[in-house]
């Protein structure tokens, strides 16, 4: 049990210091200029695609083994995550106010990626005895997880449209920008809500942290809404929340953590318990999405209407 | 008939890895800690039951033997039973008692030898009526010799043979699920954990694959 009382300390510390940091930072904001704020945007856009790239990319890795590369497509999300993850981390260091055409097609091909594998693990899950039951939902591929792979890919393009749109006042799919990225980042949070609510069922709700990613992200996702539909104004609360869930999805690591050391064998078993207990990398993506919505809330708090 | 070949796999080496925890470590360790002579059996029912044991699960000469009759020896001299029993059937122990004291009268009876002494055609002979009930001899002490021999020759001896750990090996057994278990439960699908089964003219493949089982 020492395992489990370490990784307890260091959730504690971790919840400790996020605490203090969300005290100390509030619900203030960081003051920049308006073409600062654009370019920064789309930059926070690249570096949140370039998070869910690489929790897609460690998340499919470990399932993928798992499922022993039965079907070489199965190989598909590694690299394009892989790629998606690079131009990310290019595209958040690069402050060009226009498309990069190869990160542009990076991130197309990501997000088409992530419509084919979600349609392969539909299928994987209807070829299975029962179709579609819940034993199927739990147990076959995971219905949401190339969801992950979409929205790196969706994230990152708008973020390469953004940079094409002016300084001044930039719009994407007829509304202001901030506004059209807000919608992005919640509807983000809330696919993977599905995702996480249908596994935290799974897993009986048996720690009752566990219900925290089901409560934390959806009101985090209608404060965005909010923010995207009602007149732009300052908004302290929807800033403070959206650092929790970006705090919540990091602290979750190590709550995973915590659930691979209470397996059998504890993390001295760990080439069974990583598989077979919670996945590691799949809390930050609430993280990516939260980051990428403070990102377009600063853009909308800009805007005039 | 062909079987499953494990070629290189031994579940033993598994003992200090993860796969094994203390409690597997005692159990095995005491299992194979099993002395070779009889404690509950008197010498006379010792040949009788070794020369069963080597009826029923005739064992390679060229490998170490698994001590068959040591480990239905001890199983009885601890009296741990199964939970059931068939109604027709005494208590184990004295099923084994009676069938074991039967079965070399029943040969003395037919060759003037006890069980032990007898060849080999002859056993199977006697064996095999032993199977069939046609045996009636009064030292039965009424027990139905078909019924001691489907559960308690066959359960016992068989049930003992894969108790070791070497049997395991043979058939390409993990050993206890604890506190490794499965991942890939889907037919077909091999956890690196376990043992490699060699396809025919690929047996260097499972070799590898199980000289790093852990």
């Amino acid at each position: 049990m020492t395992q489990t009382r370490t990784i307890d300390i260091a959730i504690g510390c971790a919840i400790a210091a996020a605490g203090l940091a969300l005290v100390r930072l509030g619900g203030r904001k960081a003051h920049r200029s308006a073409v600062q704020t654009h370019i920064d945007t789309a930059r926070t856009f690249n570096r949140s695609s370039a998070l869910l790239a690489l929790s897609v990319l460690t998340d499919s890795a470990m399932e993928h083994y798992r499922g022993s590369f039965e079907n070489p497509a199965m190989y598909t999300p590694l690299v394009v995550s892989t790629v998606s993850l690079f131009a990310g981390l290019h595209g958040g260091s690069d402050n060009e106010p226009s498309r990069h055409p190869v990160r542009d097609a990076v991130y197309v091909s990501a997000a088409l990626a992530g419509v084919a594998g979600t349609g392969f693990h539909l299928y994987n899950i209807t070829k299975r005895p029962g179709r579609w039951s819940w034993h199927n939902l739990f147990y076959a591929a995971p219905i949401g997880a190339p969801m992950a792979l979409l929205l790196s890919g969706a994230l990152g393009a708008v973020s390469e449209r953004l940079r094409d749109e002016p300084a001044h006042e930039p719009r994407l799919f007829g509304m202001p920008a901030g506004g059209a990225l807000s919608l992005l980042a919640s509807a983000g949070l809330l696919g993977t809500l599905g995702e996480v609510a249908l596994l935290h069922f799974r897993g009986a709700f048996q720690n009752p942290v566990m219900y925290a990613p089901i409560v934390i992200p959806p009101i985090a996702s209608a404060l965005l809404i909010d923010a995207a539909l009602a007149r732009p104004r300052e908004h302290w609360f929807t800033r403070l929340w959206l650092r929790l869930t970006t705090a919540l999805g990091f602290i979750g690591v190590g709550f995973h953590a915590r659930g691979v050391a209470r397996a059998r064998g504890g993390w001295r078993n760990w080439s069974q318990n990583l598989f077979n207990g919670p996945p590691l990398p799949a809390p930050p993506s609430f993280s990516a999405l939260a980051l990428a919505g403070l990102a377009a809330l600063r853009l909308r708090e800009t805007e005039k209407k | 008939m062909n079987l499953p070949r494990y070629p290189d796999y031994d579940v033993m080496e598994k003992r200090d890895t993860p796969s094994w925890d203390e409690v597997t470590r005692n159990v095995i360790d005491e299992r194979l800690a099993t002395p070779d002579d009889p404690h509950f059996f008197d010498a006379v029912e010792w040949r009788a039951l070794c020369a069963l044991c080597a009826c029923i699960v005739p064992q390679d000469q060229r490998r170490p033997a698994v001590p068959l009759a040591a480990f239905v020896d001890a199983r009885l001299a601890k009296n741990t039973g199964d939970g059931y029993r068939d109604a027709r059937l005494p208590p184990m122990r004295d099923a084994w008692r009676i069938g074991l004291r039967a079965l070399d009268a029943e040969s003395r009876a037919r060759h003037e030898l006890p069980f032990a002494s007898i060849d080999d055609e002859a056993r199977h002979a006697l064996l095999t009526d032993m199977q069939q009930g046609r045996l009636d001899g009064a030292e039965w002490c009424g027990m139905p010799p078909a019924v001691f021999f489907t559960e308690r020759v066959l359960h016992d001896i068989c049930g003992m043979y894969y108790a070791h750990p070497r049997a395991w090996s043979e058939i390409g057994f993990g050993g206890p699920a604890n506190p490794r278990g499965y991942v890939r439960m889907v037919a077909n699908r091999r956890d690196p954990w376990e043992a490699a089964e060699a396809k025919p003219g690929h047996e260097e493949k499972a070799q590898k694959e199980n000289r790093r089982v852990r």
